[in-house]
């Protein structure tokens, strides 16, 4: 079943292409990787998905129906939810609480806040973070804030998750740990999952579908294998055919 | 989110007590101080509803504050009074809601200039209407009395308190602080981000708007310079910020020691008040951010080995 | 009221927008370089006013003889308040980010304070200046000399503080600073020296205007807000830390003001500044001439 349809969307900023006619199925349950070097338009691309802009041209479709246009709180609470690349943690309140707000607006919303902290305790042990969970936001480590970006998404109880350079700043093991956690909580939550990353190894064993963008197109789709192999792809990253 | 202490509710109540028994205790004189602590109480509290909880620094409440007190004097006698002082109330709500469609969409300092120039903009029209209608000043006759007026305060204060302190702990108050922390987070999160704002706003100018028409009666004068006086905006800021503006005791506090400064100045040496005022407000936004009330609670909870909560910077 | 196509009023328009650009030339200086929203710049207008009125009361110094002495004590002012306020403070990186998201109220409550102190000091009773009272006629125009002369001097500093920022090497410094702070650092300049530079400029800027406006008008301890409101209002509409904007901007909002109050009263005259002020920042806050978005 299709979940997410971006048909012929694009956008421009001044003079500027960000995205061209780029078009893309989604089916439930698939972990889809972006990958293309900076400024080719990945963020833009979850920013449009998100809401936080409207494409020029171009639909996109989440589960049937057009939601390009709608308001960011709008389209969380229709199930897509997304990770910053610099992290917004809210930084005053303490790991607990800042889930406890994705459980009590997302989709499903907790009505009050006792159930609100349930759900975040309980979220916040499958990410890794139970230890932490009274700390103040502010306290964690870089890796403990992109858990703590990825807890208050699941938060949300999203169907589909932007999770948007969650590995940057990592080290190999941290890397290891938060492939393997994606995956579980791809499994365990019957998530679909977008998923920009310019770690490839990370990338190319979670997406079981890649998707290349270069300078606001799209220049290749296929499994990791194919990408790797596509010439293309090489020289859009390394500037000459491959011999 | 720890739920109420004990002795948390127990202060409040013997305050609230305290209050009601001042009419038969104290003489006019006190009475009117009471008056006067009661109100900053109510303006300060709805102040923190919004710029408290939202971080949306509003440096014009004073414009509910007057608009309010100029429709009651405009109605004074046409209306009775439990029709016209909700209906300041209300009207300054609407208000609200037509401002703050345009006027929310502005962030952090430009915010805060945009309601200043918004209640000077409003006092000038009104000057300009008054002048327009050959009034300048008006006189109320007939008045209610100071007790009548006492309990009329008293009420609004509690109200004002009440709506802080469930707003504080409730999902919309938790909704107004991720929006303090990070609007752009908190929408994508799900938050109806412009819902939320605007109806914060509307809050927060409900009871200023029943105030002002309560202390129109009181001086039983309304003259559009004073009703609009951007002092009563400053004043109400530094209430918040000295007190603390995350929860209901903090307006309280700040109110308290502001009127103690009020009565052991106006009179003599106002210039050495607004001083003392203006360096208050350098000195708490530098060095106590969340007011005397957020530092004590940091210092309760950090010894119970809780949540130490790091000082919430003001987004000004 | 005057006939709208008189080049009296035409004169009187250009005077005032001579003072609005030279009040937000002095806040875009601040603004540009430190970010730092001075809304108590109209106090310092005060002060130079004051100044004034006492140089020529007490030791009958003409304000226009005074005139420099005033600028170098308004920067004077401005340099104590940077190092005094600002660089012990902002050394504390705690204290340096509470400051940049607060500055609008820490000055305000400065600004609070620098009125009341005056009010304490001086009393709050109108004082007035006669200087310069005589008219100079040029055909149907009669020129007030005491305008003309603020006419004058006020186009004459902005350009020459907008020929110092194009051609002189310190002044270009200040260009970048404000353009991109970072680069600036990294191409070797000392940008402390310059923050100290266009602070001590900004703020003299602001005792210039004011001595020129004690002979234009009463001195009152309170006289500084609707200066610091235009200037902000200027500073806006050009573009925050736009500085040839603002000179432009400040022109506009003369005669806007002037004309507006020509066509109206001057009873508009708040109703307008206050107008224009909040339908640019909801409906264009980057301003008419500001292109990118400095601020936010």
């Amino acid at each position: 079943m299709t979940l997410l349809v971006l048909e012929h969307v694009g956008i421009r900023f001044g003079g500027l292409k960000a995205l061209d006619d780029v078009s893309l199925l989604v089916a439930a349950g698939e972990i889809v990787g972006i990958m293309g070097a900076n400024g080719a338009g990945k963020t833009t691309l979850f920013s449009l998905i998100a809401g936080h802009q409207k494409p020029g041209s171009g639909r996109i479709l989440f589960d049937g129906r057009n939601i390009a246009g709608l308001r960011p709180d709008a389209i969380n609470r229709r199930g897509i939810a997304r990770t910053f690349q610099i992290v917004r943690p809210f930084r005053s309140m303490t790991v607990r609480e800042n889930v406890m707000i994705g459980a009590l607006f997302g989709t499903g919303t907790d009505e009050t806040l006792a159930a609100a902290q349930i759900d975040a305790t309980r979220i916040l042990e499958e990410v890794g973070l139970a230890a932490e969970a009274d700390l103040p936001a502010g306290a964690l480590t870089l890796a403990g804030q992109k858990r703590l970006e990825i807890a208050r998404a699941l938060a949300t109880r999203p169907r589909l998750l932007l999770l948007d350079e969650v590995m940057a700043g990592l080290t190999p093991t941290e890397v290891a740990a938060a492939r393997d956690m994606i995956r579980r909580l791809h499994k365990d939550h019957a998530l679909t999952i977008l998923i920009i990353e310019h770690v490839m190894t990370a990338l190319m064993e979670l997406g079981r579908r890649i998707v290349v963008l270069h300078h606001g197109l799209k220049i290749a789709e296929g499994t990791p294998d194919e990408i790797a192999a596509s010439p293309l792809v090489q020289e859009a990253y390394l500037g000459q055919p491959a011999a | 989110m720890t739920g109420p202490r004990a002795s948390s509710l127990a202060i409040y109540f013997a305050a609230a007590a305290a209050m009601a028994l001042l009419p038969f205790l104290a003489g006019t004189y006190y009475l009117g101080v009471g008056l006067a602590l009661l109100s900053w109480i109510a303006l300060a509290q709805s102040w923190v509803l919004l710029s408290g909880m939202t971080g949306y620094i509003s440096l014009g409440h004073a414009m509910f504050y007057g608009l309010g007190g100029y429709l009651t004097v405009l109605t004074w006698q046409q209306w009775p009074l439990w029709i016209s002082l909700p209906a300041a109330g209300f009207a300054a709500a609407v208000a609200a809601l037509l401002l703050g469609w345009p006027v929310l969409r502005v962030r952090g300092p430009y915010f805060v200039i945009l309601t200043y120039g918004l209640a000077e903009l409003m006092k000038f029209v009104v000057i300009d209407i008054e002048a327009k209608l050959g009034k300048f000043g008006r006189l109320l006759m007939g008045a209610p009395s100071l007790e009548t007026l006492y309990w009329i305060m008293l009420a609004l204060a509690l109200v004002a308190t009440l709506a802080t302190y469930l707003v504080r702990r409730s999902r919309f108050g938790a909704g107004l602080r991720a929006i303090r922390e990070n609007e752009e987070a908190a929408e994508t999160l799900g938050v109806p981000v412009v819902r939320f704002k605007l109806f914060a706003f509307a809050a927060s100018a409900f009871i200023p708007g029943i105030v002002g028409g309560t202390m129109a009666l009181r001086t039983a004068y309304f003259e559009p310079f004073q009703a609009f006086n951007p002092v009563v905006s400053f004043t109400i800021v530094v209430m918040a910020m000295i007190g603390g503006s995350d929860d209901a005791p903090g307006p309280i506090l700040g109110a308290l020691l502001l009127v103690v400064l009020q009565e052991l100045l106006w009179v003599n040496a106002p210039e050495l008040y607004l001083i003392i005022l203006g360096l208050a407000l350098i000195g708490f936004v530098l060095f106590v951010p969340d007011g005397l009330h957020g530092r004590l609670s940091r210092k309760r909870h950090g010894s119970d080995g809780r949540s130490r909560e790091r000082p919430r910077e003001h987004p000004a | 009221m005057a006939d709208l196509l008189s080049t009296q009023l035409l004169f009187a328009a250009l005077v005032t927008g001579a003072l609005y650009g030279l009040t937000a030339l002095g806040l875009n200086l601040v603004y540009g370089t430190m970010r730092l929203l001075n809304i108590a710049h109209g106090e310092f207008v005060m002060l130079g006013a004051f100044a004034a009125f006492w140089a020529f009361t007490l030791a009958d110094i003409p304000p226009l003889v005074a005139l420099p002495f005033i600028v170098l004590l308004t920067a004077a002012a401005g340099l104590a308040i940077y190092r005094g306020l600002f660089r012990g403070l902002l050394r504390n990186p705690r204290l340096a980010e509470r400051i940049e998201s607060n500055s609008l109220l820490l000055f305000f409550g400065l600004s609070i304070v620098l009125q009341n102190v005056a009010a304490a000091l001086f009393t709050a009773t109108p004082r007035a200046l006669p200087y310069l009272d005589s008219i100079i006629r040029i055909g149907d125009l009669g020129m007030a000399t005491d305008r003309l002369a603020t006419l004058i001097i006020a186009a004459s500093v902005a350009l020459a503080i907008v020929l110092f920022l194009r051609f002189n090497l310190l002044g270009l410094a200040i260009k970048a600073l404000i353009q991109n702070r970072e680069a600036t650092q990294i191409v070797g300049i000392d940008v402390e020296k310059i923050q100290r530079t266009s602070f001590a400029l900004g703020f003299g800027l602001a005792g210039l205007a004011g001595g020129l406006v004690s002979m234009l008008g009463q001195i009152t301890p309170f006289m500084g807000f609707p200066y610091t409101i235009t200037a902000f209002v200027v500073i806006i509409l050009g573009g925050l830390g736009n500085l040839g904007g603002g000179l432009i901007a400040g022109l506009l909002l003369g005669i806007l003001e002037t004309y507006g109050v020509a066509l109206t009263s001057t009873n508009y005259r708040s109703i307008l500044i206050y107008g224009v002020f909040i339908l640019i920042l909801v409906i264009r806050p980057q301003g008419l001439l500001g292109g990118r978005r400095i601020a936010r």
